[in-house]
């Protein structure tokens, strides 16, 4: 418990990335130092190709690395998480992390409510019953509690992403991982997703998002470039002091 | 319902033509092996059973006239438990108003109600007839169109004419087996023998041994001594035949479709497991994506797989559900079959335990293990990239390496096309696509291919093997060359009869043949087995015998034959030129044999030595009862005619014609088991080439499910309803013309192994293949024929997708 206030939540050490292609080995992430601290709202922005997927898949175990370390202090436990199996890790991301695509990845068989569900059901964390309370409430909070026993190709995309958020949120995990939510979502929608993440944040959660649009840039508690690969952490100084206050908040 | 289960359910009920595909391929061969089980099962156990049952004779012997105080004495003979006596006898008949006659050995029993050995099985009307009446076996009603009620015409060996009413139909399972060549039987009671000539007096004794009765060796045992107690009381006695109580006489033949029966077991197995595993891999393929997303919001591997585990179940049993009961009636539809043709009857319908324990295996455990390793090829794939989307289809063979392999194989492909070009040939565009598709799934087209070839390969092997079959029957007719064989009731002189005959025209050569018999010893000097010594003239141009080894018979041999390969049974280092310890007419010989040659084993062994030495030692130098005589034309309708023509002359003349044959018709009946094999043959051939286009129609409509994308893209760039029909077909074609060429060569190793099963199985020897066209055109003009049909669907449920669907399509 000490630990944890000690710590920064995830700490990544001399990550290196290369991906292996028939044209030869390409760099993706060149030995990138970053920590993040509880109650951030931390966007990373660059341009396309930029590696800025590569680098949210470092946080959530998704891919492997070639090089370095990513560790995670959450849950009263600190992990290096290329040190897990597929397996363990797979149930630890479901208990401590939130994913969002720019692609939604809704399971297209199941309804609103079963999608939102299924995480709960995955981890083992809630008793069936209580999980589909919790469906219920948390499709509530993206309004969508009215489609909740439609399928997902019955909706449109922003109401999808509002869905994946929804998953996202199932355990109540410590830490939301976002790649482009906004991406495939027209400015007003995307505004109303952005608003769904600030009040995510002011209720203690930390966030991680991806995005290209730099107009977004003063809307985060902090913000990393990142550029070929390699990461320029501007104004890292004063944004410090805001995380902190957040977690005081909490 | 927890939503893991619901993704199972929606799994399996969301898209029904899906599900139902991947059942049908799993019920395919669930229910093949199952009629195959079920059949071998009830065929073997109720065969010996209901053969049994009829308390067949283990021993018979043929010989002079006896009377009831003789048979008496046997029954009291040591190691005889029942002894019965019969008198069989040879006559002709043919229904009122009829011309065809039949040649029928009419049996003769004391008394149907006591009746305990060899007994009848009612088939309809009379069990028991009275005087002047007859019971018909119902092999006579292949031969002639009767039913209770009918009167039959019989004529008998003076050419006079008697009236006998038919009482009722039976089936023997015993008397006429042992004696595969006898003419088909009739059954009288003692009443009736004056009506027919006969004296009533016994010439058969039928015997079962008390104890033993399933072994040979001492039912041989029994029968010397017997035998010998009989010759000592001065009767002579013929031709003996030993048969054991639970084997039926044709076990051989049988125990030949029964063992093809297993190999197209074992061939189904695997092609429908073949059949399986593509079509689950191409399912699961498609839920790389599910599983990625599941392992991404925290689904372990033990979750994921149990999930699986129940899906995969759920085909399997929605297959059992549909081929457990089909399979049981095929399997006793084709058990009822094989025991029709083969004469005995069956003990009822019944569920055979074994064959639903195999179904519920390879239902169940099948689909486990080919669904399993997409599953675990799935969860090995990391979340990164089943998510990314583009995965789902190929990336999952390239990422085993496959990436260099496509390239050299585009290359390739780039390559053979330039040169075309380079030649004034263009491949079509069309085509080009069909092309690259076909090679895309590489895992998948050898499976496919793997299923349609073996199919393919057995279907052209059968025509292979029914040639060769065939070819070699012909060449034992070799030993039949005659086109009427005239068999007399006393001996003629045979320059008398060759006189007579030459008076016809159509009449060319004559040949006069005498017979003997003779018991071969064993080295402890015990009767192992009889031999029908042949003696046509030496010179005789009527036999063309394959010989094994030594030489053919010849003028001035004594105490010399040849003999068939059957003689290996009992001796089997036997050479030409050693000698073999015989008993001819009651004297212990030593003859030598001077060559050995082939001949079908089921007709017991047989031997040839010159008329010229057998007559003479008979004292019937020039005498013959037996003469065969050539024609001029050769064809079948032809000796028919001449038989029943030559029967009349003969008969007119005053000689005692007994019979005359058409020279076929011994052939006939050896080909006649043929057939039944064959048809077999096909059936299995018939079953894997089904399995094998039904793995091709699994392959390709997953093809078209897994390319709906594609295909929309093409349609929204222009492409019409048939070019993308024709795409589609062309790649069922392709697979089908490749396949075809594979099966070309796979046929040269399964027709010889299929052949070396029949053969020996059947003569007990293996045989020369023979290869015939007629397989591998039926089987180009099915294959593409199967492959059209197995396109047609997937390729029109591709062309009727609207842009619209193909991009909601996830
Ligand atoms: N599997 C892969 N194999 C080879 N190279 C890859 C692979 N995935 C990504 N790359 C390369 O790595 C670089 C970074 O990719 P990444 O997906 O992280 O970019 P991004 O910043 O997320 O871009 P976008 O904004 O377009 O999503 C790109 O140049 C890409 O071409
Ligand atoms: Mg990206």
């Amino acid at each position: 418990m000490t630990q944890k206030n000690i710590n920064p939540l995830i700490e990544l050490r001399d990550v290196v990335k290369n991906y292996q292609s028939e044209a030869g080995v390409f760099p993706a992430l060149k030995n990138v130092n970053l920590n993040i601290e509880r109650g951030e709202f931390l966007g990373i922005i660059g341009k396309s190709g930029a590696g800025k997927s590569t680098l949210l898949n470092m946080f959530t175990g998704v891919d492997g690395l070639t090089s370095g370390e990513v560790i995670v202090h959450a849950n009263g436990e600190s992990v290096s998480l290329h040190s897990l199996s597929e397996n363990d890790l797979a149930l630890w991301r479901g208990r401590t992390m939130g994913v969002i695509y720019q692609s939604f990845q809704l399971l297209p068989m199941l309804t609103l409510a079963q999608n939102v569900m299924m995480p709960m059901d995955m981890s083992d964390l809630y008793h069936p019953r209580k999980s589909r309370e919790r469906a219920l409430e948390l499709l509530d909070m993206v309004e969508l509690s009215e489609h909740a026993h439609k399928l997902p190709s019955l909706i449109s995309g922003g109401q999808q992403q509002r869905v994946a958020i929804a998953r996202a949120l199932a355990n109540d995990p410590p830490v939301i991982v976002a790649d482009e939510p906004t991406g495939s979502l027209d400015s007003i929608t995307a505004d109303h997703i952005f608003k769904l993440f600030e009040q995510l944040v002011q209720s203690g959660r930390t966030i991680i998002m991806v995005t290209h649009d730099k107009g977004l840039m003063p809307r985060f508690s902090r913000h990393v470039e990142i550029v070929d690969g390699e990461l320029f952490d501007n104004d890292s100084f004063p944004m410090k002091g805001k995380a902190r206050m957040g977690e005081d908040r909490k | 319902m927890r939503p893991r289960w619901r993704k199972v359910l929606s799994d399996l009920i969301d898209n029904k033509a899906r599900t139902l595909l991947v059942v049908l391929s799993i019920a395919v061969g669930v229910f093949a092996i199952g009629v195959i089980a079920g059949a071998y099962v009830i065929i073997s156990d109720d065969m010996s059973i209901s053969y049994a049952a009829n308390n067949p004779a283990n021993i018979e012997l043929r010989m002079d006239d006896f009377d009831e105080d003789f048979l008496n004495t046997i029954r009291k003979f040591d190691g005889i438990k029942e002894a019965e006596a019969r008198r069989v006898f040879n006559i002709r008949a043919r229904p009122l108003g009829e011309t065809q006659w039949t040649s029928i050995d009419v049996v003769t029993i004391e008394d149907f109600e006591e009746n305990e050995v060899n007994l009848l099985t009612p088939v309809s009307g009379k069990e028991v007839p009275l005087k002047n009446e007859i019971l018909l076996e119902q092999d006579v009603l292949e031969k002639m169109d009767a039913a209770p009620g009918d009167t039959l015409e019989i004529q008998l060996r003076d050419n006079s004419i008697k009236t006998v009413y038919v009482a009722g139909v039976v089936q023997d399972s015993s008397t006429g087996a042992v004696d595969f060549l006898a003419p088909p039987l009739a059954y009288i009671s003692t009443d009736t023998l004056r009506l027919f000539d006969q004296t009533e007096l016994f010439n058969r004794i039928y015997a079962t041994v008390e104890t033993g009765q399933d072994d040979d060796n001492h039912i041989s045992v029994v029968l010397s001594a017997l035998k010998e107690k009989i010759e000592k009381n001065d009767y002579e006695v013929g031709r003996t035949f030993r048969s054991l109580t639970h084997q039926h006489p044709l076990e051989t033949t049988i125990n030949a479709v029964l063992g093809i029966l297993m190999a197209l077991g074992v061939l189904i197995v695997f092609l429908s497991s073949s059949l399986i595993a593509n079509t689950l891999n191409a399912l699961l393929n498609q839920h790389l994506r599910h599983i990625g997303v599941m392992k991404l919001i925290g689904g372990r591997d033990k979750i994921i797989f149990k999930m699986y585990l129940v899906l995969l179940v759920a085909f399997g049993f929605l297959a059992l559900l549909i081929a457990v009961p089909a399979g049981g009636q095929g399997a006793y539809g084709l058990a009822q079959f094989i025991a029709t043709k083969m004469g005995f009857s069956l003990l009822g319908y019944r569920i055979v335990p074994i064959a639903l324990i195999i179904q519920i295996a390879v239902g169940l455990l099948v689909p486990l293990v080919a669904g399993f390793v997409p599953v675990i090829n799935g969860s090995r794939v990391t979340v990164q990239k089943a998510i990314s989307g583009d995965l789902a289809g190929e990336s999952s063979e390239q990422a085993e390496g496959g990436a260099n392999r496509e390239s050299r194989f585009e290359a390739i492909q780039f390559e053979a096309t330039r040169i075309l070009a380079d030649r004034g040939i263009r491949i079509k565009r069309p085509l080009l696509i069909s092309l690259r598709n076909t090679f895309r799934r590489r895992g998948r087209l050898i499976l496919t291919l793997f299923t349609l070839t073996m199919g393919g390969a057995t279907f052209i092997s059968v025509f292979n093997v029914r040639v060769t079959l065939h070819e070699y029957v012909e060449s034992v007719g070799n030993y039949f060359l005659a086109d009427v064989t005239l068999d007399f009731d006393t001996p003629y002189r045979v320059n008398e009869i060759e006189q007579f005959a030459m008076q016809d025209p159509r009449v060319t050569y004559v040949e006069g043949w005498t017979f003997s018999g003779a018991d071969i010893l064993s080295i402890d000097g015990t009767t192992a087995d009889n031999v029908s010594i042949l003696a046509p003239p030496a010179e005789s141009v009527l036999v063309e015998p394959l010989m094994v080894s030594g030489r053919w018979v010849q003028a001035g041999d004594e105490k010399k034959l040849t003999i068939s390969e059957g003689i290996f049974d009992l001796y089997p280092d036997l050479q030409a030129g050693d000698y073999l310890p015989l008993k001819v007419n009651g004297k212990e010989e030593s003859w030598e044999v001077v060559g050995i040659f082939k001949f079908i084993n089921m007709e017991g062994i047989l031997g040839y030595a010159p008329y010229e030495y057998i007559s003479r030692d008979q004292n019937m130098a020039n005498l013959s009862f037996s003469y065969r005589i050539v024609t001029e034309q050769h064809d079948r309708a032809y000796q028919e005619m001449m038989a029943e023509d030559l029967d009349a002359y003969f008969r007119d003349h005053g000689f005692h014609v007994q019979e005359a044959t058409p020279g076929l018709a011994t052939l006939d009946s050896a080909a006649e088991s043929l057939d039944i094999l064959i048809s077999f043959l096909l059936i299995m051939a018939l079953l894997t080439a089904v399995v094998g286009s039904m793995g091709l129609a699994g392959t390709m409509s997953m093809n078209v499910l897994e390319r709906t994308r594609e295909i929309g893209i093409m349609r929204a760039i222009g492409a019409t309803d048939t070019r993308i029909i024709t795409m589609v077909l062309v790649e069922g074609l392709l697979i089908g013309v490749i396949s075809f060429i594979l099966g070309i060569f796979l046929a040269v190793p399964f027709t010889y192994g299929l052949s070396w099963i029949v053969s020996t199985a059947i003569f007990e020897t293996p045989i020369a293949v023979v290869f015939t066209p007629m397989g591998y055109a039926i089987w180009a003009g099915l294959v593409i024929v199967l492959s059209t049909l197995a396109s047609v669907l997937p390729a029109r449920s591709a062309a009727r997708l609207t842009i619209r669907e193909v991009l909601a399509y996830e």
